[in-house]
C-alpha cells in the first residue's frame, strides 16, 4: 500500500515537475525572441553611487499586476530596474486594497532603500505613505492621488493629454450635440482625471449623455460586457461610447459587437496593449481611436525617476509621462500588429527622452 | 459525556497519538502496530507543523528582514482578518456545516461601518455596534434557512452570500464610501472614518498590533470553549452524529444556530479589520477572503493528526499561509508562485487528512467531521 501511494506521489511531483519546465522553457523562448528583435540600448557611462556596489532593494507595492497593461508596465519597470543594478521586490494585492495596505506596511518593515506604490486608494495607503517618509524611505507613487506628498515623488501619465486627445478625435468623428454613451468607474486616481477631462468636453461641445455605466473588477473586460449590452439595447442610437480605459474598452468593444451595432457605434478608448491593438485592428472594429502611452515605457520611467532621484539627479517632485493618440486609421496604413511595430511607427512613445541621463538610458524590454 | 466522536464497531484502528478516543481497542492495537504504521502515524501527526517550522527557519536564515519583530507582527496582521473569518468557517465546521458567506459578511461589515460612520456621522463605537449586530443578524438567516428552512449548508450560504453582497451594493449605491465623497443630494458627506475606529488596525497594545491581539484572544477562547467546556463536546457531537447528540439530549438545533451565529459574528469581525485596515468603504473588500478562510479551517483539520475543526490548528493554518506568502514575496517570486504555493499546502494538507491518516475524515456535504 505505501509503496503505492509513494509511487503515485512521485508521479504526480514529476508529472507536476515537467508541467513547469516546459512552461519556464515556453516563455523564456518568446522573452529571447523579442529582446533579440530590437537592439538593446547601452550606457555611456558607468553607474554612480548609490548603484555601483550591491544591487539596491526596492519594494515594487502594485494594487493590481493583472491584464495586458498592467503586465507591461511590470516588465518595462523589472528591465530598467535589472539595468540599474536594483532588485525589485514585487508583491501583486490583485485589486485587494486591504492587502494592498498590508503589502506596503510589510515593505516599510523590511526597510528598503525605496519603494514604488503603483495605484490604490488614497485613504488606504496615505497614513502608510507618510509612515514611509518619516521613516527615511525614498518613494514614488504612480497613478495614486495623495492628499499630503511631502516628500514624495509622484508621477502617472497624462491623463489629461490622454482624454483630451481621443476626446478631440471623437469630436472630430461626431461633431458637437452628438448621442454619447460613457463607460468608467469612480475611485481610481486615473479615471477620476479622465473623468474631469470627459465632463469638461459633455459641456463645452452639449453632447448628449444617453447612459454612464462601467465597473472595474477582478475580470474587468469581462465583468463591463453586460452592463454596456443593456445600456445598448436601450440606446441603441448612440453614436460614440468614450471608455477611458483598455479592458473596460475591450468589454464595450464586445457588448458594441454582441448587438450587431459596430457600423453605427464608434468606440474611443485609452491606454494600448499587444492584444488591445489586435482588437482594434479586427475586421468592422468599432474601436476607432485609442490615447496610448506605452506601458512598459513608463514602468521603465518611473523606475528611471526613482533612480535620477536616488543619484540626486531628480529637479521635479511630480512626474508625468505624455500620451499620444493612436487611431484605427493609423494602426492600419502601418500594418502595425503589436507594440513593437507600433513603438517603430511611432517612435516617440517609447519615452527615449524622457528622464534619462548617459548612465541610464531608457530600458524597457 | 462519551467522547463526541462516536467509535463504530468493526472501524480501522485509530491513529498514535490519538488521546481522546483512547478506548480499549484503540489500545490493544497499538501494540500490534508495526514501525511504519507508527512512523505514518508520526508523520501523520507532525508532519505538518514541521513544514511549517522548517519554512520558518528556512526564511529565518535566508532572509534577514525576515526576522525582526516589525515583520512577525506583519504577518500575524496581514493574515489576522483571514485568520478570526477561518475560525468562524471552522466554528461552522464543528456542527458538520460550512459557511461560504464569511467574505460577504465581512465585505458587508465593511460597508456598514463605512456608512455608520461617513454618512450616518456616527463615532467609532457606534459602528462597530451596528456591524457587529448585523454579523449576528447574518448568522441568524444562515442558521434559519439551514436549522428551519432545512436547506442544505452549501446552498443556504452560497444564497445567502449572493443576498448580503446584493444588499450590501443597493445601501451604498454600488459606491465605495469615502470622506468627503459627494452625496446623491449634492451634499458632501458628513463623517469621516474616526481615529478610535482606525485604531482597530493602526493601533498597538505595547508592541503588539491590535489586530494580533483580537486573533490570539478569538483563537484562545475558541480552544477553550470547544475543548474545555461541555458546549464545545456538544457542537462536536452534533457535527459527528446529529442523531446520537438528540438522542443524547442534546438540543442539536439550537447549537447549530449557535455555530452560524457565531460564524457570522467572528466574519463581522474579520470585516471590521479590513475596515479599519482600508479607511474607506471598499465595495470590494472581503472579495478574496472566503477561499483563504475555507483553506485555513481546512488546513486546520490536519494539522497534529487530529482530524476535526480544531482552533489552533487554524490559527497555525492561517500562519502558515502569511509566512508563505511574505516569505515567497521576499525571494522575489511573484503572486502566482505564491497561489501555487498555497495550493501545494492546501494539498498535502488534506493528503495528511484524508490520505495518508489511518483515521477516516468523513466528508458530508462540504463539511469535515471524523470519526475513530
Amino acid at each position: 500500500m505505501a509503496i503505492t501511494r509513494t509511487g503515485a506521489v512521485l508521479t504526480a511531483l514529476v508529472a507536476v515537475s515537467v508541467l513547469g519546465l516546459s512552461a519556464c522553457s515556453q516563455s523564456s523562448g518568446t522573452t529571447e525572441s523579442t529582446t533579440a528583435a530590437t537592439s538593446a540600448p547601452t550606457a555611456s557611462a558607468a553607474l554612480p553611487a548609490p548603484f555601483d556596489g550591491d544591487p539596491l532593494k526596492v519594494a515594487l507595492v502594485r494594487q493590481s499586476g493583472a491584464g495586458d497593461y498592467f503586465e507591461a508596465w511590470g516588465a518595462g519597470a523589472q528591465a530598467q530596474a535589472a539595468f540599474a543594478n536594483i532588485d525589485l521586490q514585487v508583491t501583486d494585492a490583485r485589486n485587494d486594497n486591504a492587502k494592498h495596505a498590508s503589502d506596503l506596511e510589510q515593505a516599510i518593515a523590511s526597510k528598503p532603500d525605496a519603494i514604488i506604490v503603483d495605484h490604490g486608494q488614497t485613504d488606504t495607503l496615505q497614513p502608510l505613505i507618510t509612515e514611509a517618509v518619516d521613516a527615511g524611505i525614498p518613494i514614488i507613487v504612480y497613478d495614486l492621488a495623495l492628499t499630503d506628498s511631502e516628500g514624495v515623488i509622484t508621477s502617472s501619465q497624462s491623463d489629461e493629454s490622454m482624454a483630451s486627445g481621443v476626446l478631440d478625435q471623437l469630436i472630430d468623428d461626431v461633431g458637437d450635440g452628438a448621442k454619447v454613451g460613457y463607460v468608467s468607474a469612480e475611485g481610481f486616481a486615473a479615471l477620476d482625471r479622465r473623468a474631469v477631462v470627459w465632463n469638461d468636453y459633455v459641456a463645452e461641445h452639449n453632447l448628449d449623455v444617453l447612459f454612464s455605466t462601467g465597473k472595474v473588477s477582478e475580470s474587468t473586460a469581462t465583468d463591463n460586457i453586460p452592463l454596456v449590452d443593456a445600456a445598448l439595447k436601450q440606446n441603441p442610437d448612440v453614436q460614440a461610447i468614450f471608455a477611458p480605459y483598455d479592458e473596460i474598452t475591450k468589454g464595450t468593444v464586445q457588448a458594441v459587437i454582441q448587438n450587431n451595432l459596430q457600423d453605427k457605434v464608434k468606440v474611443y478608448g485609452i491606454d494600448i496593449s499587444n492584444a488591445d491593438i489586435e482588437v482594434m485592428t479586427a475586421d468592422g472594429s468599432p474601436w476607432v481611436a485609442t490615447s496610448a502611452t506605452d506601458p512598459a515605457a513608463v514602468g521603465a520611467g518611473v523606475v528611471r525617476a526613482l533612480a535620477l532621484s536616488l543619484a540626486g539627479e531628480l529637479d521635479e517632485t511630480d512626474v508625468q509621462f505624455p500620451a499620444k493618440t493612436i487611431t484605427q486609421q493609423f494602426l492600419a496604413d502601418n500594418s502595425v500588429t503589436n507594440v513593437t511595430e507600433l513603438r517603430a511607427a511611432e517612435p516617440s512613445l517609447e519615452l527615449s527622452d524622457t528622464l534619462v541621463t548617459d548612465w541610464l538610458p531608457a530600458v524597457s524590454e | 459525556m462519551p467522547s463526541p466522536r462516536a467509535t463504530a464497531p468493526g472501524a480501522p484502528t485509530p491513529a498514535a497519538g490519538d488521546t481522546t478516543a483512547g478506548t480499549t481497542a484503540a489500545r490493544v492495537s497499538a501494540t500490534r502496530r508495526s514501525t511504519g504504521e507508527r512512523a505514518a502515524a508520526f508523520v501523520v501527526k507532525w508532519g505538518f507543523v514541521a513544514v511549517t517550522a522548517a519554512l520558518i527557519l528556512f526564511f529565518l536564515i535566508t532572509e534577514p528582514n525576515f526576522r525582526t519583530v516589525d515583520n512577525v507582527f506583519g504577518m500575524l496582521k496581514y493574515i489576522a482578518p483571514t485568520a478570526i473569518a477561518g475560525l468562524g468557517v471552522m466554528l461552522a465546521m464543528t456542527v458538520g456545516g460550512i459557511d461560504l458567506s464569511v467574505g460577504a459578511s465581512a465585505g458587508f461589515a465593511v460597508s456598514i461601518a463605512a456608512w455608520t460612520m461617513v454618512i450616518g456621522n456616527q463615532v467609532g463605537g457606534v459602528a462597530v455596534s451596528v456591524v457587529l449586530v448585523c454579523g449576528l443578524l447574518i448568522g441568524a438567516l444562515n442558521a434559519f434557512l439551514i436549522v428551519v428552512a432545512r436547506i442544505p449548508d452549501l446552498l443556504a450560504t452560497l444564497t445567502t452570500m449572493f443576498v448580503i453582497v446584493g444588499l450590501k451594493l443597493i445601501i451604498v449605491d454600488g459606491k465605495s464610501i469615502s470622506s468627503q465623497m459627494t452625496l446623491s443630494n449634492g451634499t458632501t458627506a458628513p463623517g469621516k472614518f474616526t481615529a478610535d475606529f482606525l485604531w482597530l488596525d493602526r493601533g498597538s497594545i505595547g508592541p503588539v498590533p491590535v489586530p494580533v491581539i483580537l486573533f490570539l484572544v478569538i483563537t484562545v477562547v475558541l480552544w477553550f470553549l470547544l475543548e474545555r467546556t461541555r458546549w464545545g463536546r456538544a457542537l462536536f457531537a452534533v457535527g459527528a452524529n446529529p442523531e446520537a447528540a438528540r438522542l443524547a439530549g442534546i438540543r442539536v438545533q439550537w447549537y447549530r444556530t449557535l455555530a452560524y451565529m457565531g460564524c457570522g459574528l467572528l466574519a463581522s469581525i474579520a470585516g471590521l479589520l479590513l475596515a479599519a485596515r482600508i479607511g474607506q468603504g471598499d465595495v470590494s473588500a472581503g472579495n478574496s477572503l472566503l477561499l483563504d478562510a475555507v483553506a485555513v479551517a481546512l488546513v486546520g483539520v490536519s494539522v497534529l493528526g487530529i482530524g476535526r475543526p480544531n482552533a489552533w490548528g487554524t490559527a497555525l493554518g492561517a500562519v502558515l499561509i502569511a509566512v508563505m506568502v511574505t516569505g515567497f514575496t521576499m525571494l522575489g517570486l511573484p503572486y502566482y508562485a505564491q497561489d501555487f504555493g498555497k495550493g501545494v499546502v492546501l494539498l498535502v494538507a488534506l493528503l495528511f487528512s484524508f490520505t495518508f491518516s489511518r483515521r477516516r475524515t468523513v466528508v458530508t456535504a462540504g463539511s469535515t467531521t471524523s470519526a475513530s
